[in-house]
């Protein structure tokens, strides 16, 4: 039954694009119902689309958001999910999105981003690292081998001495709990440059990469885009911006897991110092229309003034597209 | 020792590297520029460096503007040939020697003589330190500025300046924080990063420079010790953006740009007492201050009108007033050594141009042509501005004369350099 609501639906987008063809309307046909699928499999519509998703590969994003929500029910139930399942009395669906997130979770999305991760090079993992404003430490031997005195150090410059308990004379109370801080924190490097805590440094980005790429991915087919832009020297919320933020809003409300960092940006001219100004009340004004929904404590703002342009070059059309706020899902 | 343990430990990006990058381009100008000969000094002992005194002499006064300095090949021992120089239009001529005394210590004679009236103007014997050639060279070249002009010199002294390079295969950017010679040599890294580097100044006592860096994924205000190998000391951590930084004369107090509760506005920082003052108030940008030389003010720039202008704040009354009122746009200013005027970037049309304006009387001069200057900054004796502009799609830095708008360019052979500063003269 379900595949038919699928199959009417398809049937309906297609015929709503005019200039689509008869013979590309069945090519794209297939390929909404079963993008991996030989064109013969799909004549036996009540079975294949299961043993498609049971696939090894597990589900992709479009996969999932392509179900009809009683097909979801199915594979939620299936995967042992039925317990965050919220249905009401009518039998509709009432949580879509945050099933969708935990089958993804429940699946590929994880082992994905965890080989990703794995498979980068130690240069390239000690970047990420850095890009998600992980400190890096460069120690002789192993942190066990340091002395007291040279973790305490290490504590204090890298800005968790929150994590030591000194005695009265200074002495340190809890070694093996720092030395199990500063190998969750920070990117413990040999002298050659080598990561020493790779397992640690994976388990930290693992978790803000998949919210990152989650996010995005939801944004995306729910049509909401993550950037507006601005008029020159300006922060006001125009009514265009204010539906999209709107969007935005709405999305963190059914989404509570996400937080949202919001990062202001603004175009060459004018001094740099004014500009980073200028980006972090673009920003702001952004939060602001947030706020009125109660979201402002799941709301960072940053300001990268005229570093980060979009478009290099010295014309209109760069300055177009670097003026702008950036909506980044963590 | 402690210090070079850490050192170690943190592997801190600072190498020194003997290469110098910048390649220099001069935009001539002969106008009204006081006639001179710089003779080949006399070298006397054993010296490691391989340094042209005189030719380092002669370029450091013909980029001020203010001399057309020759050589000659004539020797400076003997009777010196005033008829050849004056039928040559020569003014003065200069010459004299390095003599190595000890392994520590040169001495360096130097004579003046006028060539009308074929008398010493100046005559001095002078201690260097050993191994410091180049450095001698510019203290020389301050001490003839001074004796044919009355003026001091601003080469004895240090630029500070940020360098962006992108990498072509993964189109990742690298900042580095350096520094150098006024004349562009003797570069060195200070701080290398993947995130922005913004707004370097020097102390007055030039030892540190505060700047901006996103290493953080925000702005935040740091301390670098420039000579000493330690880490840079990050400012308390506050709300929302900390940018901005400028010195307080007496390098016990910082200003800077913080936005708490999104209000951006300057603070005084000071560092004994780790108590922050709040200088301005309104609701508006305020940003980019500086302090005149006395401490006494702050120029800075705000959009309280809703126009970005130019505004100075008198520390003592706590009265603001606005400084600029010519065009819609004012920013970035910097107060000359003597208090009396401001650089600014000023638009013009479309352009953004480096801009002086002199506090009494209001007068705006526009002093170049450019389409994007920015970060304006004077040489310690008043004389010269060295301000970033771009060049074929480049960040370069520029160094105007005010004597005759002759223009030295610094610039790189590939990225970008930006965000210039100029020390105060080297001890």
């Amino acid at each position: 039954m379900s595949k038919k609501i699928l199959l009417l639906s398809s049937v309906i987008f297609l015929s709503s694009c005019a200039a689509t063809s008869i013979s590309e309307l069945g090519d794209k046909f297939l390929d909404l119902i079963n993008p991996s699928d030989t064109p013969t499999e799909v004549t036996d519509l009540g079975e294949e689309v299961f043993v498609a998703y049971d696939d090894s590969a597990g589900f992709t994003f479009e996969e999932l958001e392509a179900l009809s929500n009683d097909e979801l029910i199915e594979i939620a139930k299936e995967k042992g999910l039925e317990d965050i399942l919220k249905i009401d009395a009518d039998g509709n669906l009432q949580n879509r999105d945050e099933i969708i997130i935990a089958l993804l979770e429940a699946e590929a999305l994880l082992d994905n981003v965890t080989q990703e991760l794995q498979s980068l090079s130690n240069d390239a993992l000690i970047e990420r690292a850095e890009e998600k404003g992980m400190d890096s430490v460069v120690v002789s031997g192993e942190l066990k081998s340091l002395s007291n005195d040279e973790l305490i150090e290490i504590a204090k410059a890298k800005g968790l001495e929150d994590t030591l308990v000194l005695d009265a004379d200074g002495n340190l109370l809890n070694r093996d709990e720092v030395i199990q801080a500063l190998t969750d924190n920070l990117i413990i490097l040999d002298e050659d440059g080598n990561i020493q805590n790779k397992d640690e440094v994976i388990e930290a980005l693992r978790e803000g990469a998949e919210e990152t790429k989650l996010a995005a991915l939801l944004l995306k087919n729910a049509g909401i885009t993550s950037t507006l832009y601005f008029s020159y020297d300006d922060s006001e919320i125009d009514e265009v911006a204010t539906r999209i933020i709107i969007e935005h809003a709405n999305f963190m409300q059914s989404n509570p897991s996400f937080n949202l960092r919001l990062e202001g940006h603004a175009d060459e001219r004018g001094t740099r110092e004014y500009n980073l100004a200028l980006g972090e009340n673009r920003a702001l004004n952004v939060k602001e229309v947030l706020g009125l929904y109660n979201l402002e404590d799941r709301i960072v703002v940053v300001s990268y003034g005229e570093e980060q342009p979009v478009l290099t070059g010295s014309n209109e059309e760069a300055w177009e597209k670097n003026r702008r706020v950036e909506f980044s899902y963590y | 020792m402690k210090y070079i343990k850490f050192f170690i430990l943190f592997g801190i990006l600072a190498s020194f590297s003997a290469n110098a990058l910048l390649e220099v381009n001069i935009i001539k100008s002969k106008e009204d520029s006081f006639p001179i000969v710089i003779a080949p000094f006399e070298m006397i002992g054993n010296f490691q460096e391989d340094v042209d005194l005189s030719k380092i002499i002669r370029e450091n006064l013909n980029r001020s503007g203010q001399f057309d300095a020759k050589s000659t090949n004539q020797l400076t021992t003997g009777p010196i040939d005033f008829d050849f120089y004056l039928k040559h239009k020569k003014d003065a001529i200069v010459f004299g020697k390095i003599r190595q005394i000890s392994s520590n210590v040169n001495h360096a004679e130097i004579y003046i003589y006028d060539v009308l009236t074929q008398k010493p103007l100046y005559v001095n014997k002078l201690a260097f330190t050993n191994g410091a050639l180049r450095r001698t060279a510019h203290a020389l070249s301050d001490v003839i500025y001074y004796a044919l002009l009355g003026q001091k010199g601003s080469f004895n002294t240090r630029l500070s300046f940020v360098t962006v390079n992108n990498n072509k295969n993964n189109g990742k950017r690298t900042y580095r924080l350096k520094i150098s010679d006024w004349d562009g040599k003797n570069e060195q890294t200070i701080i290398k990063s993947p995130y922005p580097i913004l707004s370097p100044a020097w102390s007055a006592d030039q030892r540190k420079i505060a700047y901006v860096s996103f290493k953080n994924n925000r702005s935040d205000v740091f301390v670098k010790y420039v000579f000493q190998e330690t880490l840079p000391q990050k400012l308390p951590k506050f709300d929302g953006i900390a940018s901005s930084p400028t010195w307080h004369p007496d390098g016990k107090n910082i200003a800077l740009t913080l936005s708490k509760n999104g209000n951006k506005d300057i603070y005084l920082y000071n560092f004994e007492s780790q108590k922050l003052k709040r200088l301005t108030t309104n609701i508006a940008i305020d940003t980019e201050a500086n302090f005149s030389p006395n401490g006494k003010s702050i120029a800075f720039t705000s959009n309280r009108t809703g126009q970005v202008q130019v505004y100075i704040k008198n520390l003592k009354s706590g009265k603001i007033s606005r400084a600029t009122f010519e065009g819609r746009y004012n920013a970035k200013p910097v107060y000359s050594p003597d208090g009396k005027d401001l650089a600014l970037i000023h638009r013009v049309g479309k352009d953004y141009r480096l801009a002086l304006l002199d506090i009494a009387s209001r007068d705006l001069t526009i002093l170049t042509q450019n389409k994007s200057d920015e970060s304006p900054y004077f040489s310690p004796n008043g004389g010269m501005i060295i301000y970033s502009t771009n060049r074929d799609n480049k960040g370069i830095l520029s160094i105007i004369s005010l004597h005759n708008n002759q223009t030295v360019e610094l610039m790189q052979k590939e990225g970008e350099v930006r965000e210039p500063s100029w020390s105060n003269y080297s001890n």
